[in-house]
This record gives structure tokens, C-alpha cells and sequence, in this order.
């Protein structure tokens, strides 16, 4: 595999932690096994591409309950459930609830690894996405308030005059505002900078 | 006994208290027996013994005082001897009988004592008088108390008195101060002259007794009284003839004092008896009015019939009933035998028979017909009026409203059976698909392990990437995960085969009931016909209940649904139980389904399974029930019927294997 990522696997059987992490070994993936949902939320988010190989049955928190306690608090990792004994109801529930795959015990090897695969690559997508966005607003947030509201009132279409009068300075300072501000967005059109605006405020339009 | 002896002397003392004086020329007495006695005015009796009560002023004694005297003659009281001139009858010269006379007096006697007994002892007074040509005649009879007629008494009472002395009726004199006594205890007649002289309480009685003839009179061969004739002058004296006449006479008195006790005792038997019957109306006529009120009420139906078949009345809660009304009752339309139906005629034939031995007929449950030919479910009890009568009443209670109740239980009851097959069923699945994911589960952890471990040994093998010692330690894992995977298996099996063993002693048959009751809703449900041939002699089979009731009850389900596939042939569950060759018992269910085919092979196959929704687990597990009491579980096909579950089970007693 190319870039670094971790595969969790949470089940309570040591044989199928063990083997489960000497497959993903054949593939390059590297693999930490946990017994039970708690100890796994003991260990603090990995900072790379992951996903969760989950057994439905485990002692304590059931891997369905446990999927739906990741989402309160907010942790966005990919889940591929494993399980001994799968229904249609169980599988549905999951899959609804965002799960990237459910298998059924014993599964082909082919299989589980397909599915991590595709978890990890949603999971490098959304980190990316993520880390533009934190990109945008980190950028929008190093312009002064002044050209904040002269960038708001330009994506929401006004000409410099208007906004000039809107604000009560002349137009020449609104041309001076908007140019520098462009330039810290690093956007190169108007367009370019309507959409990154969108991301950062996606109220902005309706402000407008 | 005593009592009504009682009872007796109180309505005769009345009788003869009220009796009136009997004169010659003034017969005031009433002229029926049964009034004599009973309604006589107060003045009247009052005159009763004024003569006698002069008598007693007179005397030294008095009647009230004459226990103290009857023991002993009272002084200067003349011998018996010297007052009596018997031995003269003989002596003197004697008329001529004159038996036309007499015959005619006998005939007047006879006929009186017929006619009127109630005055017999005056008639007989006045024929004693008239043939002796006495101046007095009368009676004297032995009495308790002074009044009633007694063999044992302590007075003498004077019942009739004719001639001179007939002022003197109704008086008397103590057992042992007169002359009647005397006669008594000589047991014969005797003639006396002025017995006034040893008989000083009669001293003052006028006017005096010249002579005086005295018969006694028997009944049962005991003295109970006497009959006499006085003359007060000499102008005649009593001879032979007056002594045969009078003993002819004596024996008269005889019967007619019988007749008139009887006639005392019928007075009393019937005084009783309109008492009685007088009770009886006071009572009849408050149990009408209170029978009348159960009628009208109308609580429950009252229906008046004749064995013939008719109503001959009712009240409206009947006519309700069936509808009618009273107009229709009144025409004669309505007979009860019209409104039984067809097949409660023989019930009510026995009703009837029983109502004729009995006078009554227990309640019974039946129908009636209602006027619009709906039915109506009625309890009808009855009683005829009078033993071996024709007509009789009978209540009908409406039993509609019980009925209802008792569907509405049923339907309770079948809907509870229901429900509890269902729970049957579904506990059965819910413990087989239990089993079945902790199966999978258990079984399938190691399994995945194994997989993933020979998956990955496969990936590094191709990449030719695979080092001896990951080998070596991905396969020690293999065998280690396929050996727990059988560990798996193995426990369950000890599971299965241990889980319940409450083994007692049991009756197969008995089983075999309570299955099919279970399953009846679904036998019914889906029109199965069950036929039973149970062995009736079984031996008892060592077994867990519950457990042989599942195989059975499982064999059951099995049967129905199979049948119920095949649409248009006679479903018929049959179950067999005997005794085979081998002594042990065999229990046979059978079914007419389309048989087993070519799945017989595979039907103890677990999971296998011909149904939608079957689990492939019920044979299976029946037969592993089977076998752990020691029996054997097996299917074939028969060549009339679908399919035979057979099963054995040794006889308790035997060990099992």
C-alpha cells in the first residue's frame, strides 16, 4: 500500500484479531486489534487514513451501538462490520447508519479486504476535504473585519459603488480592500473566490 | 293417642252439657246428629241440672265433695237385701207377652238408632216406658267426669229420662251411692223398692221410687251402664214379663250406646276434620295468593298443561318465550307438543314417563319453537297437579342468555388454544433459531480465523513471500482454531443430549391426548381428521414429558402441514400406539399427504428442509430426543398414505441403552 494508514479491528475473539491482522499484513496494511469497543475509545484518533473492522457481537457495547455512539461524538471513521450470524434487519440498520461494508463470518478474503480498502480511500478523501476547508477558514480568518464584510457583499454580487456607499467609504478604498483580500484567499477569479467563500460561510448566501 | 282421648271428653262435655231436657211432649233436641250439642243457646243450659242441683242443696253432700264419699256408704243407710225384692218377679203373676207390641217397638228402635242415633237413648227412654208401663224410665251410664261415657268412671249420668222423672235428665249420682252401682257389681238385673232408704242422696228426688227396675248393659263384656223403669205407686208392680222385655231392651242399649259413641267419635273426627280443611283453605288461600304473585312476576315462565299435549295456561314470561300470546293459548292453537322440535319428542317422552311414576319430572334442558320457527333453548321442570292426574304445571327458564356465556367460553377457550399452539410453535422456532445463531457464532469464529490465516499463508505463497516461521506459526494457529471449531460442535451435541432429564414412568397414550389437544385448534383449523388406535393395555415408557410431548407435537405440526399442501384429497391424521416384537412400545403418525419421496434420505438431515419457512432442525432434534430415552426415530412412506413417523421407546423396566 502507498501512503501510511491503520486498520482498527475490534472483536472479542483473539484467533480472528490475530488472523484478521495477519491477512491485512499480506497487503501492507498495517493493523491494531482491540477486544472491545471501550479500550478501542481509549486510544486516542489516529491522525492518518483509518477505518474499523467491527464485530456486531461483542461483550459490552454492541457493534451497532457502538457505531451509533461514534456518530454523537462526532468520530468519522469508515466501519466494515464482521459478524457470526448476520440478518437482513441488522445489516440494514447498519448500512443505513453509514457502514462501508457488512460481511458475514466466515467471509472471503477478497472480500474484507476490498471493503478496507474503500473504507480507508473515503476515509483519505474526507481528510482532504477536511483539511482544505481548514485551509479556506484559516485563510479567510487572516483578513481584517473590514475586508471580511467587502468579501461577503462581493460574493453576494454587489458592484464596489454600491458597497462603497453601503459601507460609507469611497469606491477607490473598497477596489484596495477587495484586491487585498483576493490575494490573501490566494483565489486567482471572482469565481474561484465565490466558491471558496461558499465553503467556508455556507450561510453567506442566505445572508445576502 | 292420649290426646285425642282428650280432645274427646272436651267436645263431649260440650254435647252433653248442651243437651236439652227431653220431654214427653217437647222433643226440642235438634233433629241432625252432627249439630246436636254443638250450637245450644246459653239458656237453655242453663236449665240443664237445676232439679239435680236442687237435689245437692238438699243434700249433705254435694258433687263436688264426692270423692270423699265413694268409698264408703254413707250412714244409716238401709242393707242392699232390704231394699231388694227381686226373687218376687218370678213370684208374681206375669201378663201375657205381647210381642207385636214389642216388635213394633224394636222396629221404632231399630229405626231411630238409623235415623237418628243422637236421640237413640230417648227413644229408647220412651220404649222402655211405653212397654213397661212404668212412671219413669231412663238411662244411666258410667261416666269419667260426670259427662263422658267411660267403662272405668267413678259417676253415673243420666243421658235420657222419661215419665215422672224426667225433670231430672242430665243429673246423676256417684258410682257407689245408687243403685245402678249396686246392679253393677251383681252383674244382674236387680228389682228394688224404695231404694231411697239406702240411698239417702236420693232421698229428696220426687217424687219416690215405689219400685225400680234395673238392667245393666254391656259392650265388650264390661258393664257400662243401665237401664231402668220406676213405678212411683203401687198401681202396678213389675214382673217376669217387664224382666224379659227389659233384658231384650238392655241388649239395645248395648248397641245404641256403641252407635252413639260412635257417633261422638264421628262428631269429633269431623269437628277436626273442618278444622283441618278450614286450615287448609287459610293456607290454600294464602299459597295461591303467593303463587299467583311467582305467576304474575313473571321471573320465570309458568306453563299449565295436560298430558295430552296441551297449554292450558301460561304467564307472559312463557308466552316471551315462544312468542305467543294469550289469545293464542286461550283458541287451544298452542300445544306443547307442537312446540317441541322432532328431536326433543323422545326426551319429552321420557319426561312423561317419569311425570306418571313420579308426579313429577326432574329439570331438563331442551327446545322450543318460537312462533317465527326460530328456537330457543329452554330448562323445563314439572310436576302434575295430582298423582295419576292429567293436567300439570311446569316453570321453563329462558336459557339463551347461558348459552351465549357458555359460546362466548368456548370461543375463550379455543382462542386460548390458539394461542398456546401458536406459543408451541414459536417458542420452537425461537429456541431452534437461538440454538441455531449461537451455533453459527460458535462455530464460526475459529472458522474465520482459519480462513483468514490460510488466506493470507495463500497471498504470501503467491508473492512468493512467505518465511518458514510465519508459515509455521499461521498453520499451529489453523490447527489450533479447527480443533476448537469441533470442541464447538462436541459441546453442543453434550448440550443437547443432556439438557432436560426428568425422566418419570408415563403413559404413552395419555401423552398422545394431551398433543392432540394441543393441536386441536390446527387439526380443526385445517379440516384434519384424526383417527386413534391406541393399544389399551400399554406399558409405562420412562421419559421426559415435555420432551416426548415435542417430538409428538412436532410430528403433529409436521403431518398437518404437509396435508394442508395438497387441496383436494381427505386429510387424515392417524397416530398408532402398540406394543412391537420387540416389546417396546412404537408410536405410529400418519399422515395422507403426498408421502416422503425421494427426500426421505435427507429428512434427519439438520437444516434440511421442504418448507418456506422451516428451520430443518424439528426431525433432527425429535430424533435425538428420541434416541437419548433409548428409542429410535424413523420416516417411511406408505403406499395408501403419505408419510409414517415412527418411533420407539423401550417399556419402563427396561434398562435403557
Amino acid at each position: 500500500m502507498t501512503t501510511a494508514s491503520l486498520v482498527f479491528v475490534v472483536d472479542d475473539d483473539p484467533s480472528v484479531r490475530s488472523s484478521l491482522k495477519f491477512l491485512l499484513s499480506t497487503v501492507g496494511l498495517q493493523a491494531e486489534a482491540f477486544e472491545s469497543a471501550d479500550s478501542f475509545l481509549c486510544r486516542k484518533p489516529a491522525d492518518i487514513p483509518s477505518c474499523l473492522v467491527l464485530d456486531v457481537r461483542l461483550p459490552g457495547l454492541s457493534g451497532l451501538d457502538f457505531q451509533r455512539e461514534l456518530a454523537t461524538r462526532n468520530v468519522c471513521i469508515p466501519i466494515v462490520f464482521i459478524t457470526g450470524h448476520g440478518d437482513i434487519p441488522t445489516s440494514v440498520r447498519a448500512m443505513k447508519a453509514g457502514a462501508v461494508e457488512f460481511l458475514t463470518k466466515p467471509f472471503r478474503d477478497q472480500e474484507l479486504l476490498d471493503a478496507v480498502r474503500l473504507a480507508l480511500d473515503r476515509d483519505r478523501a474526507r481528510r482532504k476535504h477536511d483539511k482544505e476547508l481548514a485551509d479556506l477558514r484559516q485563510r479567510f480568518d487572516s483578513l481584517t473585519a473590514r475586508e471580511q464584510e467587502v468579501v461577503t457583499m462581493v460574493v453576494a454580487g454587489m458592484l464596489n459603488k454600491q458597497i462603497a456607499a453601503e459601507l460609507g467609504t469611497a469606491e477607490s478604498t473598497v477596489k484596495v480592500q477587495r484586491s487585498r483580500a483576493m490575494e490573501k484567499m490566494q483565489a486567482a477569479s471572482l469565481a474561484e473566490l465565490i466558491k471558496m467563500i461558499e465553503k467556508v460561510k455556507p450561510s453567506s448566501k442566505a445572508a445576502s | 293417642m292420649e290426646r285425642q282421648i282428650n280432645a274427646a271428653y272436651r267436645i263431649n262435655c260440650i254435647a252433653v252439657s248442651g243437651q236439652p231436657q227431653y220431654g214427653k211432649k217437647e222433643p226440642c233436641y235438634p233433629k241432625t246428629n252432627l249439630d246436636c250439642g254443638i250450637r245450644i243457646p246459653p239458656n237453655m243450659r242453663s236449665t240443664i241440672g237445676i232439679p239435680f242441683r236442687e237435689v245437692k242443696m238438699s243434700e249433705p253432700t254435694t258433687l263436688q265433695n264426692d270423692v270423699s264419699l265413694k268409698d264408703s256408704v254413707p250412714e244409716g243407710g238401709a242393707s242392699l237385701e232390704s231394699i231388694l225384692c227381686t226373687e218376687e218377679l218370678l213370684r208374681r203373676p206375669s201378663r201375657p207377652p205381647d210381642y207385636e207390641k214389642e216388635n213394633r217397638a224394636l222396629v221404632r228402635l231399630v229405626s231411630a238408632l238409623a235415623d237418628s242415633p243422637s236421640t237413640i237413648f230417648h227413644t229408647l227412654a220412651e220404649t222402655i216406658e211405653d212397654i213397661t208401663q212404668c212412671d219413669s224410665a231412663g238411662l244411666s251410664l258410667l261416666t269419667r267426669d260426670g259427662k263422658t261415657p267411660h267403662v272405668d268412671g267413678q259417676r253415673f249420668y243420666w243421658p235420657a229420662i222419661c215419665g215422672m222423672w224426667g225433670p231430672h235428665v242430665g243429673g246423676g249420682t256417684p258410682r257407689n251411692f245408687g243403685p245402678c252401682g249396686d246392679v253393677l257389681d251383681h252383674n244382674r238385673t236387680l228389682l228394688f223398692t224404695h231404694f231411697e232408704r239406702r240411698y239417702p242422696y236420693l232421698m229428696p228426688v220426687s217424687p219416690a221410687a215405689e219400685e225400680c227396675l234395673l238392667v245393666p248393659f254391656y259392650v265388650d263384656g264390661k258393664a257400662v251402664g243401665t237401664i231402668w223403669g220406676i213405678m212411683h205407686s203401687n198401681r202396678r208392680k213389675f214382673d217376669a214379663e217387664d224382666d224379659r222385655v227389659m233384658a231384650s231392651l238392655g241388649k239395645f242399649a248395648s248397641s245404641a250406646y256403641q252407635a252413639w259413641m260412635h257417633i261422638e267419635e264421628l262428631k269429633i273426627e269431623v269437628a277436626d276434620r273442618e278444622k283441618a280443611e278450614a286450615e287448609v283453605r287459610q293456607l290454600a288461600s294464602g299459597l295461591e295468593a303467593r303463587i299467583r304473585r311467582l305467576v304474575e312476576a313473571n321471573v320465570v315462565g309458568i306453563v299449565m298443561w295436560n298430558l295430552e299435549g296441551a297449554i292450558t295456561g301460561a304467564n307472559e314470561a312463557f308466552l316471551h318465550m315462544v312468542q305467543y300470546d294469550q289469545d293464542d293459548i286461550a283458541s287451544g292453537r298452542v300445544r306443547w307438543k307442537d312446540l317441541t322440535p322432532a328431536e326433543w319428542r323422545n326426551r319429552d317422552e321420557q319426561a312423561i314417563a317419569e311425570i306418571k311414576g313420579s308426579s313429577i319430572f326432574r329439570p331438563f334442558e331442551k327446545e322450543y319453537l318460537r312462533k317465527d320457527g326460530t328456537r330457543v333453548p329452554v330448562l323445563l321442570g314439572g310436576a302434575l297437579f295430582e298423582s295419576g292426574g292429567n293436567d300439570g304445571v311446569a316453570f321453563v327458564l329462558d336459557l339463551t342468555e347461558q348459552r351465549r356465556a357458555q359460546k362466548d367460553l368456548q370461543q375463550a377457550q379455543q382462542s386460548l388454544y390458539t394461542t398456546q399452539v401458536e406459543l408451541a410453535r414459536v417458542s420452537r422456532l425461537t429456541t431452534m433459531g437461538e440454538l441455531a445463531a449461537s451455533i453459527a457464532h460458535e462455530v464460526n469464529q475459529p472458522l474465520t480465523a482459519v480462513t483468514n490465516n490460510a488466506s493470507a499463508c495463500l497471498r504470501l505463497l503467491t508473492d512468493r513471500n512467505l518465511e518458514p516461521e510465519v508459515l509455521r506459526r499461521a498453520l499451529e494457529e489453523i490447527v489450533a482454531d479447527g480443533t476448537r471449531a469441533s470442541a464447538v460442535i462436541a459441546r453442543i451435541r453434550r448440550f443437547i443430549k443432556k439438557a432436560p432429564a426428568e425422566t418419570i414412568e408415563l403413559d404413552v397414550n395419555e401423552v398422545i391426548d394431551s398433543v392432540l389437544a394441543l393441536a386441536g385448534h390446527e387439526l380443526h383449523k385445517n379440516e384434519v381428521l384424526v383417527e386413534c388406535q391406541l393399544a389399551k393395555t400399554l406399558p409405562l415408557v420412562r421419559a421426559d414429558r415435555i420432551q416426548l410431548q415435542q417430538v409428538l407435537l412436532n410430528l403433529v405440526m409436521n403431518s398437518i402441514e404437509a396435508m394442508t399442501g395438497a387441496t383436494n384429497q381427505t386429510r387424515v391424521l392417524s397416530v398408532e400406539s402398540r406394543i412391537n416384537e420387540s416389546g417396546d412400545v412404537l408410536v405410529e403418525v400418519r399422515d395422507s399427504g403426498t408421502g416422503l419421496g425421494s427426500e426421505a434420505d435427507r429428512l434427519f438431515t439438520p437444516f434440511f428442509t421442504t418448507k418456506a419457512n422451516g428451520m430443518g432442525m424439528g426431525l433432527p432434534i425429535s430424533r435425538s430426543l428420541i434416541e437419548s430415552h433409548g428409542g429410535r426415530l424413523w420416516a417411511t412412506t406408505d403406499l395408501l398414505h403419505g408419510a409414517v413417523f415412527s418411533f420407539t421407546l423401550p417399556a419402563a423396566g427396561e434398562s435403557p441403552s
